[in-house]
């Protein structure tokens, strides 16, 4: 469980006592936080910030997601996304190709915020938190794990697969009208990778990753 | 009722602690000078740093480069010689004549209502926040709470663009590619969400007494 960590050792005995002491993120408020049950959620009683949550099933559950993941990601990349076919001319994208015909298009700022969003960001936060999960789960001090812990942190809001997905089905009715549309393989991959990412991440709690980090050391 | 017993909850600040700003430990705050979390390593602070000056720094950029996002094409098109540009606007409005009712909601939503309502909250809050306002602080971080969530979904439109540029390669026959408005709007995007990052909520909590105006 997290702690107070005090930098002086005269302190010590005052910080075990404070130990279950917890600052909300949002409104500063210090509150105490019993252990929480599994699938229960904590939430600050003054400004109702979602503090931290105990979810069901460990690190397994999570683990065997983010395996699940992974190998869609890599699926979801490597075979094409849509092929667009007008009267027999025919055109195949990836996606990594969404990014790449800006980038042709000499939009290189748009490219990178795409490429980014779309695959750079999505596979440090797949493959880094799979990385950590296995790290954790089996206790072993792998390079690392801290460094991407807090990176996952910092680059969750910019994994934008979800987004991207919506898009994915708005250029599709968009097309639709002109010319006929080929679902690739790569299309079936990410869309079941969006919702086994989305469970994934609902059996994650960032603060529970760190505790078990933490009796790693 | 509620304020008074806000006002009784110890905060943070006042007690020295802090939770760290990358894994959420619980901090205790020692003298002057720099400080480490001792599990993660980061740079300890009581608050995000400079958080009033770089969220309307941000949101200044951010409402300049509103006006080219809605003006200029994000992109133009060609099809069997004939040539189109589109606005953000236009595409709403593509789908409400072919009567896409869901999905001339869902781009309306997306990137224009959300955008500008999400410059408006932030703006709001800042001033909120200026005035060392005390009322309504758990709807006000409720607010934040929601601007921070829903403000990668205005990327929408861009990749609808990326797609178009990327699946419409067929030479003379039919050919999208994206326009600078693209840019800009992704520039809007990217510049309230980090705005939204670097406003610090916990400042709206910060003013217990209440201001003159209020009460
Ligand atoms: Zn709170
Ligand atoms: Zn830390």
């Amino acid at each position: 469980m997290a702690g107070i960590v005090a930098h002086q050792s005269m302190e010590t005995l005052h910080v075990t006592a404070l130990h279950p002491l917890h600052v909300c993120h949002e409104c500063d408020t210090i509150q105490r936080v019993p252990t929480l049950a599994p699938g229960t959620v904590a939430h600050c009683r003054v400004c109702g910030a979602h503090l931290f949550s105990n979810p069901r099933g460990g690190l397994n559950t999570p683990l065997a997601l983010m395996l699940g993941a992974t190998l869609l990601f890599i699926l979801a990349n490597a075979y094409p996304l849509i092929t667009l076919d007008l009267n027999g001319l025919r055109h195949t994208t990836s996606l990594g190709g969404a990014s790449l015909a800006l980038w042709r298009n000499e939009r290189p700022l748009l490219a990178a915020v795409v490429g980014f969003t779309t695959v750079l960001g999505p596979a440090l936060l797949i493959f880094g938190t799979t990385y950590v999960l296995a790290a954790l789960r089996w206790h072993r001090r792998m390079a690392g794990v801290a460094t991407l812990l807090s990176w996952i942190t910092r680059f969750q809001p910019w994994g934008m697969l979800d987004v991207f997905m919506l898009g994915v089905l708005v250029a599709l009715v968009k097309l639709g009208s002109m010319a006929e549309i080929v679902p690739g393989v790569g299309l079936f991959a990410f869309a079941i990778l969006i919702f086994v990412f989305a469970a994934a991440a609902s059996t994650l709690d960032a603060h529970l990753l760190w505790d078990s980090y933490e009796d790693l050391r | 009722m509620r304020i008074y017993a806000e006002m009784a909850m110890p905060r943070g600040i006042d007690a020295g602690l802090t939770p760290c700003g990358t894994c959420g430990l619980t901090v205790r705050v020692t003298g002057s000078g720099r400080q480490y979390c001792p599990r993660c390593g980061s740079l300890i602070r009581l608050r995000k740093p400079d958080s009033i000056a770089r969220t309307w720094a941000l949101l200044i950029a951010a409402a300049l480069m509103y006006i080219p996002a809605n003006a200029l094409p994000v992109m133009r098109s060609s099809l069997l010689g004939s040539e189109s540009a589109d606005t953000i606007m236009s595409g709403v409005v593509y789908f409400m004549h072919h009567g896409e009712w869901p999905l001339a909601a869902v781009i309306f939503i997306a990137s224009v209502l959300v955008p500008l309502l999400k410059l408006l909250a932030l703006i709001y809050l800042l001033l909120s926040v200026q005035r060392r306002s005390t009322i309504r602080r758990r709807e006000r971080t409720r607010l934040y709470r929601i601007t921070e969530l829903v403000g990668r979904w205005s990327m929408v439109d861009v990749f609808v663009v990326a797609l178009l540029a990327a699946l419409v390669q067929l030479g003379n026959l039919a050919h999208i590619e994206p326009g600078l408005g693209a840019t800009a709007f992704a520039s809007v995007v990217v510049l309230t969400m980090f705005a939204a990052l670097s406003f610090d909520p916990r400042l709206i909590w910060d003013h217990q007494e209440p201001s003159t105006d209020e009460r």
